[in-house]
């Protein structure tokens, strides 16, 4: 019985910590997004609040993430295809030097703003809580996709998932596409 | 009954909460080389289970490779570094393979010694960068700073 005890206490103990991600697979649903300030690339600042009114769709990216690198097309298809219906899409650059950010927009040619989070301290604040406890905060996100509403909520959180990679954002289209028909 | 939970629990420990300290691990066995000579040096890598490294070389230029640095040494001069070849991953629902390396692996340094150095241990200082994933996430890169010791005879 004690043998019996002591494993139960150690799978408890060890698989907490997956248990609750898993659990979390899309985190922060409902609550306020964190507000943020950031300067893009194209020196203007953004910030979410002057965004309040539309949907806001949000990548967290680095020049050097291949998932990032390769749902960026797409991220500029899904600006093209729903810049006209009230949505906003914006790439949140984490910790990575100008010059080099400049120079992968090149290849890109991104349409909407690629804003920088220089210090990380946004991208900390989007790290949903318990998840990857063991990474600095800041690299939670990285890859991640948001859609936040018009009231500044949370829709719509992936976290990278390679085993289920969604490069072309099919989910995310279609929570923006029912987000948008429900406003009919 | 208690037999079964032998089993299960280590399978529980290894699929528990595992932490991104360590996934890669350099060893690098003491070297002897010979002076005036062409000698080749062997450093071990091992990349954490469900990890996986970019390679060395990458067909991306804004993916970060793994390098191997080794800091300039009086006598000893590093002629060439050796990647093993690389693994193919692909991203799911792309086309897009990256070149990577999971598991074990080596690299292999040719260097070659003066012929007056000194006939004894040296100490070669090494850095090795790496840009790390496994499924659920991408980390940031990383550098591993050691020592390669040098024993020249």
């Amino acid at each position: 019985m004690k043998t019996l005890l002591f494993s139960l206490y150690w799978i408890v103990l060890t698989c907490l910590p997956n248990l609750v991600y898993a659990q979390q697979e899309q985190p922060m649903i409902g609550q306020i997004a964190p507000a943020f300030t950031l300067t893009g690339l194209d020196g203007k600042t953004y910030s979410l609040e002057q965004l309040k009114g539309k949907y806001v769709v949000i990548h967290f990216a680095t020049t050097w993430c291949p998932f990032c690198n390769a749902e960026a097309p797409y991220l500029e298809q899904l600006h093209q295809a729903y810049r006209d219906k009230g949505v906003q899409v914006l790439i949140i650059d984490i910790k990575e030097d100008r010059d080099l950010i400049e120079k992968w927009l090149q290849r890109f040619n991104f349409s909407f703003p690629v804003l920088l989070d220089e210090n990380g301290a946004i991208s900390t604040k989007y790290a949903p809580e318990g998840v990857q406890p063991d990474l600095a905060r800041h690299e939670v996100p990285i890859a991640s996709n948001l859609i936040i509403d018009k009231e500044s909520k949370i829709r719509f959180y992936s976290l990278l998932n390679t085993t289920n990679f969604d490069a072309k954002l099919v989910k995310l289209k279609q929570e923006l596409d029912e987000l948008l028909s429900n406003e009919k | 009954m208690a037999y079964l939970w032998i089993f299960i629990l280590p399978i529980q420990l290894f699929w528990g909460h595992q932490t991104v300290s360590d996934i890669v691990k350099v060893k690098v066995p003491e070297a002897i080389v010979y002076a005036g000579k062409r000698s080749l040096i062997k450093v071990e890598l091992e990349v954490k289970n469900g990890y996986h490294i970019q390679a060395n070389k990458t067909k991306d230029e804004f993916i970060i490779p793994t390098t191997l640095e080794i800091k300039t040494y009086e006598g000893i001069r590093v002629e060439r570094t050796v990647f093993p070849p690389a693994n193919k991953f692909q991203l799911e629902g792309t086309n897009t393979y990256l070149d990577v390396y999971d598991g074990v692996f080596s690299i292999i340094i040719t260097v070659q010694t003066n012929r007056n150095i000194q006939r004894q241990r040296h100490v070669l200082q090494a850095k090795l960068n790496y840009q790390a994933c496994d499924n659920q996430r991408c980390l940031m890169p990383k550098t591993i700073e050691f020592s390669i010791q040098v024993e020249v005879k």
